[in-house]
């Protein structure tokens, strides 16, 4: 082989390589949205928000599901059905992130992922509470 | 004070050492036993200072907020060490002081000969002083009243400290992350040679010098990383090793970067060739490291990972980004500067069928396969969204593929020119047997054609390198080390294609004592049974027993749920069977309790209401305090009966009874009634509850139960709901993994050796033809 075919292949396979790479990509990234845009889009979306607590929330033993209410940054409420069942920290989560789409008015989430700083900070108000068991 | 001070010297003598160095290289030679000096000074204070905050977590002092916020009296002996780096702080210290050891060591290397010594810790030493430049800003060494200046007052010492999440106590937390930061310190040699040698415009023997680090780096990462993955698999219960997670990715990157550079110095050792590639993989390898952090630590991530960050603040961030741009600045500068020397080297085509063009594939494939892990990880910085798992995986898939045929072929290719019969001959039993084996797989139940293709390869590979190592050890050598790590790596990509793309899984609901079948298992929830975990005094936890039984066989897996007070909410681990085809995986997903009537069965009533239950209709007439007085003491201590005065009619017969509930320091028990006539149905009081409309007036709750329907059970006794899952061959996995680190830390020792040796007679590179 001369050394342009050989130069000619690896630039054609990088070129497959980064075209697919490509398509892959466009196929699976998923943005931040809010659940009104959620409610528009077929495909899987992020949704970052906050746990309503004083709303019903329960896990369903037969379904594996778990089911919340969730405020978004704009206030907008949907109900959330998760594929599984509540989360790690979910109790203590300042924020929650659910990953899915829309469904019938719901959201149904393939997860959620739960952020909870100020209990791993610690504040002044904690240095002066913890006593012994 | 203590610990602060010793940072501010580490800090301070890093620099003195660093500027030392480098006026030496610049041709002041009398300063470098100045910077031999100073760069003790800073690896003893950095080694004092991480002493010291072992001392004061060992004892306890929650007047230090970093103790506070981790530790607690609870904890036994190893996880309590490992409190040491559970925060930000302490794992900085950790990089340090992993950092600051290693550099002995290779101090004491590089001052034995012509070694590159004042450039290799110029470069050293300046990644010590960002280091401990950080940990001035973010000292584990602050009081809680510095800490919380507003709230605390001086002097103020916490009786008790708040404690390890207890979803870090458990045994790998004690090994993992050191592991990780062992490979991530380690890292930072080879990107010293490589910059010390572009300093010094010689561009042959680093290679020799970083071969053994890099290998150190790549078996300690490549090891460290997937131990990662066998905690989140075996005891945090996330049901797979890996998830493409941004925090799993960013170690991953480094680490695949380093292997590329393993083989093209290889390459350079045997040809000289890519004497470039060689320096940028080795630079890279470092900045991604540094990468990685800023992503991991600065918050940045905060929305698309797993695992918990926390904003480390903006003088830290920027900090971050300083050390980040500085090195990356160091690179690009010192390459520029080279351009000219290093565009001269251009060596001899060499053929196509050589080892040297199937290790560049190779390397190309791993870059491309960073590069993807890199653009997806990446992502979330650019804009407002992530990437799903499903990118990773199929843009890696061909990568695997690639990597594993040519990684098996080059095995018998040689450097220059391979005779074509011979390898043939010598490629054929590993192909036969690989063809047997993929037979074997497809009659098992492999079936997807990409899949069939990549277990082929990863057979090939495997059998070919075992084919070498059996002949390297009948030929009483001991250069095995690589073709082991490669026998590891095909059968971690087989244990993939098994656990990853077969496995099962089903949600079970287990209700106490009644047998669920289940991929021909049969599983049984026999009871919980509480139990106290010594590192975790406030919680109690309980084992939910399934005994699982196939062909009179059976044995007990035993689930753990438990209430955290720490995390105010219910935490899970798996418990998983080891079998030779498979691993049986029960995650617990929740708990019911028993209930004794379904919700169809509730009736509220307020007094003189009455209602129609199918055939029977019930009036409530009124509460029967007894002789207790409403609302008085008796009520308030929470011992007490109370009953609901009925008045039932079935069509024909009409009675007066009255069902009681019976409180025992708050715990309700119910006492059912049925009427004579018709014993067919139990009448409870379920409570009784006080309802502040205008009405006024209390409710009593009845159930009313028909006796039929429990025999046909609709009665429910506790149930626990598990996810139970089978993982083919999830063995296999584990073991490439043990086997890879294997071949990693017996290549170390040739290499070391083969260092020693080389300062007697350097090392003959053969010309290609």
């Amino acid at each position: 082989m001369s050394k342009k075919i050989k130069i000619s292949i690896a630039l054609l396979i990088i070129l497959v390589f980064i075209v697919v790479g490509f398509m892959t990509f466009m196929e699976n990234k998923i943005e931040y949205v809010d659940f009104k845009e959620a409610q528009k889009r077929m495909k899987t979306v992020e949704v970052k928000g906050v746990w309503v607590k004083d709303k019903e929330s329960k896990y369903d033993g037969a379904a594996n599901t778990f089911t919340f209410y969730m405020k978004d940054d704009n206030n907008t409420e949907m109900k959330v059905i998760l594929d599984g069942a509540k989360p790690n920290n979910f109790d203590v989560a300042e924020m929650v992130v659910a990953k899915g789409k829309v469904k019938d008015g719901d959201f149904m989430a393939k997860d959620i992922l739960t952020k909870c700083p100020s209990k791993y900070e610690g504040t002044g108000q904690q240095v002066k509470s913890t006593n012994k068991n | 004070m203590l610990g602060k001070l010793l940072i501010y010297v580490a800090f301070i003598s890093s620099i003195i050492s660093m500027l030392s160095f480098f006026m030496t290289h610049l041709g002041k030679k009398e300063l470098m036993k100045y910077g031999r000096i100073f760069y003790h000074i800073t690896s003893v204070s950095v080694i004092c200072a991480s002493i010291f905050l072992l001392y004061l977590i060992l004892s306890h002092q929650f007047q230090y907020a970093y103790v506070w916020s981790e530790s607690n009296t609870e904890l036994q002996l190893p996880l309590l060490i490992s409190t040491f780096y559970a925060g930000q702080e302490g794992s900085f210290l950790l990089w340090t002081l992993f950092t600051a050891i290693i550099g002995i060591f290779l101090l004491n290397y590089v001052s034995k000969g012509d070694r590159l010594e004042p450039q290799v810790m110029a470069v050293y030493n300046l990644v010590l002083a960002f280091l401990t430049l950080i940990l001035i800003l973010k000292t584990p060494f602050n009081y809680v009243w510095e800490a919380f200046p507003k709230e605390v007052e001086m002097g103020f010492i916490p009786p008790e400290g708040r404690g390890l999440n207890p979803l870090l106590q458990n045994f790998w937390m004690s090994i993992h992350p050191p592991t990780l930061f062992i490979g991530f310190s380690s890292l930072a040699v080879p990107f010293a040679f490589a910059i010390a040698t572009l300093m010094k415009n010689k561009y042959n023997e680093w290679i020799t010098f970083s071969l053994p680090w890099l290998l150190f780096s790549g078996g300690v990462l490549g090891v460290g990383i997937m131990m990662g993955g066998y905690w989140a698999y075996g005891v945090l219960g996330w049901g797979g090793y890996w998830g493409w997670d941004p925090v799993e990715n960013s170690s991953l990157i480094p680490w695949i970067i380093t292997v590329a550079a393993i083989h093209t110095m290889l390459v350079q050792k045997k040809t000289g060739g890519y004497k470039k590639t060689n320096l940028i993989l080795s630079i890279l390898a470092f900045l991604l490291v540094l990468y990685s952090t800023f992503l991991t630590r600065s918050g940045i991530l905060g929305n698309s990972s797993v695992h918990s960050f926390v904003d480390p603040g903006a003088i830290v961030y920027l900090v971050l980004v300083l050390f980040i741009s500085s090195f990356v600045i160091i690179a690009v500068l010192a390459i520029i500067l080279r351009l000219k020397e290093l565009r001269a080297f251009r060596k001899e085509q060499s053929g196509f069928f050589t080892k040297e063009t199937f290790i560049f594939i190779g390397a190309l494939a791993l870059c491309a396969s960073a590069l993807v892990v890199t653009v997806g990880t990446s992502w979330p910085l650019i804009s407002k969204g992530t990437v799903e798992p499903e990118f990773y995986n199929r843009m890696n898939l061909p990568v695997a593929i690639i990597l594993m045929l040519f990684m098996g072929l080059s095995i018998f290719l040689e450097w220059t020119h391979t005779e074509k019969n011979k390898f043939l001959m010598n490629i054929s039993l590993p192909v036969i047997l690989s063809v047997a084996g993929l037979i074997i797989l497809i009659f098992i139940g492999l079936r997807d054609p990409i899949f069939i293709i990549l277990t082929f390869v990863s057979l090939f590979a495997f059998f070919i390198n075992l084919l070498i190592v059996i002949r390297i050890i009948k030929s009483k050598k001991s250069t095995f080390g690589g073709a082991l790590a490669h026998i590891g790596i095909a059968m971690f990509f087989l244990g993939i294609i098994g656990s990853g793309k077969y496995s099962e899984e089903v949600n079970l609901n287990l209700e106490l004592n009644k047998p669920v079948e289940a991929f021909n298992y049969k599983f049984t929830y026999v009871g919980a049974e509480p139990f106290m975990d010594a590192n975790n005094k406030s919680d109690t936890m309980y084992h939910f027993n399934v005994k699982v039984e196939k062909d009179n066989k059976e044995m007990m897996l035993s689930p753990i749920m438990y209430y955290s007070k720490f995390s105010n909410g219910v935490l899970k681990n798996p418990d998983i069977a080891n079998f030779v085809s498979k691993d049986l995986y029960i995650s617990p997903m929740g708990y019911e309790e028993p209930k004794l009537f379904s919700d169809n069965q509730v009736y509220e009533l307020k007094k003189n209401d009455k209602i129609q239950a199918g055939e029977l209709s019930i009036e409530f007439l009124d509460f029967d305090f007894g002789n207790i007085q409403k609302g008085g003491p008796e009520m308030a201590s929470g011992n007490y009966t109370i009953g609901a005065k009925l008045k039932v009619t079935d069509g024909k017969n009409s009675e007066f009874i009255t069902p009681k509930l019976k409180y025992e320091n708050g715990e309700p028990t119910y006492i059912p009634e049925t009427m004579n006539s018709n014993p067919v149905y139990e009448f409870y009081f379920k409570n009784m509850s006080v309802k502040n409309d205008n009405e006024g007036g209390s409710v009593a709750t009845i159930a009313v139960v028909n006796l039929n329907d429990i025999k046909n059970g609709s009665r429910k006794d506790e149930t626990l709901i598990a996810s139970v899952s089978v993982k083919p061959f999830i063995w296999v996995l584990w073991t490439g993994v043990m086997i890879l680190g294997l071949g990693f830390f017996i290549s170390i020792i040739r290499r070391r050796k083969e260092l020693l040796k080389k300062n007697k007679n350097p090392e003959k590179i053969i010309k290609p033809k």
